[in-house]
């Protein structure tokens, strides 16, 4: 016969409460443990914030579908909601490179500084622009100071091809000295869009007259030589350089050399040879390079007048 | 005695009970409490990795079609259970590499061109900076058909905006002409800020709004003689001067060897840059 004293009246309450103290402490175990997680996880989120951070309404939306937040059977809607966003971007797009003139294959970009008043990103574009490739890397600053902001650029590097770089190497110095990136793509421009009136030119008269015009250097030939087939070792050269100054002007030049043998110079001196280059310069004033150049070619060819 | 003995445990048991009962309160409520936490910490927690985990995957995908579009390979599509997440985690992948060349063009200095019209019209930004330093953009709002006209714009009225030579050109042709020269402008003027920021010793006598005149007082370090330094900026397009004089009490100044040096490092070097360049060589104070 037991008699129930105040003892057992404590160690039953002690039970209870120990039981509890355990299952909280169990609880609070667990709780650090995610906190931890927790953390960890968003910290390492935050190496994906240049990708997340503007996400459009309907990047949210799909989104939030992957999560399985959306309600069921709206994956059609979501998706083709995003479908629409990216042919408006890809038209878009499409218009920026027309409009440009540029192509970009590729642009990745870093944070490398985040506060509410400084912006700061590493940025690394490639493209090409009409056959010249490039790739640029930059660090990109803004930053606020009241109302006002100030972007700046520096730290600016280019890679181009070798073969395209030979009269752009002292601008490129000079552009990378200064980060100056938007004079670089306004000379790259200008610059391409002279190669191409070479090319095209140099090409119509390669097709009209394949006997007697060649370009040694192929396509991108800065020269074009004209020879008559059964005059051997006589050649006119026609040199088009586009030379591109430090400060970014582009400038062509179009030059008429002659290359003839000694033996045929001593045999027929002829002063009209030796005024080629003078003389052509001023058939270049008066008629422009493709009429200039169809002249020439056709003095070579001693081709009748059609 | 068992009555009392049977009573007493009874009693005993439901003070246990009710001193229990108030206790557990607090505690159950506190434990009620902390198994809330830890499952609304779980459910951060397994949202945090799901979407790491879709970040990743985008990632992957980007990194491939940037891949893709610098002319590598095509590889086969990435393994994935499900063929419609798969298809949007795609798209997904394909709106960021969209949205960052957009971003890239627009900060490669691109006219950021706006369709207007049904396609007759266009508005574009023309944005100008100096040496890597952004400076202010111009709008401008053209009709494209039938010929090109500019129907409204902000560039100043100092800056031509005539089209040279065919009223037929391109679009391009007439905004790359005129971006040099928006830009040139920008230039000479953020040239002779920075020289009144940089070179307070040196006075500016004259300028306009073109900043295509420029006038300054430079003070020589020897004699402290007053050098009155002119500049031209005649060619719209550029903005470095196309001609420099000076003009001093000793009227053998400007052609002694060492200022006709400072000539030419005007002529060449952006202006605050070739003030420093002549301080450092004693030339100026």
């Amino acid at each position: 016969m037991r008699v129930y004293t105040g003892q057992d009246f404590f160690i039953k309450m002690e039970n209870v409460n120990a039981k509890n103290v355990e299952e909280v402490k169990l609880l609070e175990d667990q709780i650090k443990h995610l906190q931890a997680e927790v953390a960890n996880l968003q910290e390492q989120q935050k190496n994906h914030r240049d990708h997340t951070l503007y996400f459009s309404e309907q990047m949210q939306q799909a989104l939030s579908h992957v999560r399985g937040q959306t309600p069921p059977g709206s994956a059609e809607e979501v998706l083709s909601c995003l479908k629409k966003e990216v042919e408006q971007l890809e038209e878009d797009l499409q218009r920026q490179s027309q409009m440009n003139g540029i192509n970009l294959n590729s642009c990745t970009t870093h944070s490398l500084e985040r506060s509410s008043t400084k912006l700061v990103q590493q940025m690394c574009i490639s493209g090409h622009c009409s056959g010249l490739e490039f790739q640029i890397e930059f660090q990109i600053s803004e930053v606020k100071e009241g109302d006002q902001s100030e972007k700046t650029i520096k730290s600016l590097n280019v890679v181009m091809d070798a073969s395209d770089l030979a009269n752009f190497s002292s601008f490129l110095s000079g552009v990378k000295e200064n980060s100056d990136l938007l004079l670089f793509f306004r000379t790259l421009r200008t610059f391409s869009d002279r190669i191409d009136e070479r090319r095209r030119t140099f090409q119509h008269f390669q097709a009209k007259y394949p006997t007697l015009v060649s370009l040694p250097e192929g396509h991108g030939s800065e020269v074009m030589t004209l020879h008559h087939p059964e005059l051997p070792g006589c050649m006119l050269l026609v040199d088009w350089p586009v030379e591109v100054s430090k400060e970014g002007g582009v400038t062509p030049k179009v030059h008429l050399l002659t290359k003839i043998p000694d033996r045929a110079q001593q045999l027929f001196p002829s002063e009209a040879l030796g005024g080629a280059g003078e003389a052509f310069h001023s058939l270049l004033r008066l008629l422009g390079p493709e009429a200039a150049l169809e002249c020439i070619i056709r003095e070579v060819g001693l081709l009748q007048d059609s | 005695m068992e009555a009392p003995k049977g009573v007493l445990s009874h009693l005993c048991t439901l003070e246990v009970r009710a001193r229990s009962r108030n206790a557990q309160p607090a505690q159950r409520s506190r434990v009620k409490e902390l198994r809330a936490r830890v499952e609304a910490l779980t459910a951060q927690r397994d949202l945090l990795r799901a979407d790491l985990r879709t970040y990743k995957d985008i990632e992957k995908r980007r990194r491939r079609l940037d891949d893709a579009c610098a002319g590598g390979e095509e590889e086969e599509g990435m393994d994935s259970e499900d063929a419609e997440k798969s298809q949007l985690l795609q798209l997904m992948a394909r709106q960021t590499q969209l949205t960052a060349l957009l971003h890239a063009h627009q900060v490669i200095g691109g006219y950021d061109v706006v369709s207007t019209r049904q396609g007759k019209g266009v508005c574009v930004t023309l944005a100008t900076a100096f040496e890597g330093t952004y400076l202010d953009s111009f709008k401008l709002e053209m009709d494209l058909r039938p010929t090109l006209r500019i129907s409204r714009h902000n560039v100043p009225p100092f800056i031509s905006l005539s089209q040279h030579g065919d009223s037929q050109a391109d679009a391009r042709g007439f905004l790359d002409a005129l971006s040099t020269r928006l830009n040139a402008f920008a230039g000479r003027k953020q040239q002779l800020k920075l020289v009144k920021e940089l070179h307070k010793s040196v006075r500016v006598m004259e300028s306009n709004l073109l900043c295509s005149i420029l006038v300054l007082m430079l003070t020589q370090t020897t004699a402290k003689t007053a050098v009155l330094c002119t500049m031209d900026y005649l060619d719209q397009q550029r903005c470095l001067p196309t001609s420099v004089r000076f003009h001093s009490q000793d009227e053998e100044l400007p052609d002694c060897p060492e200022w006709k040096n400072n000539c030419s490092l005007l002529m060449e070097t952006p202006l605050h840059r070739a003030l420093t360049t002549m301080k450092d060589m004693g030339h100026i104070v």
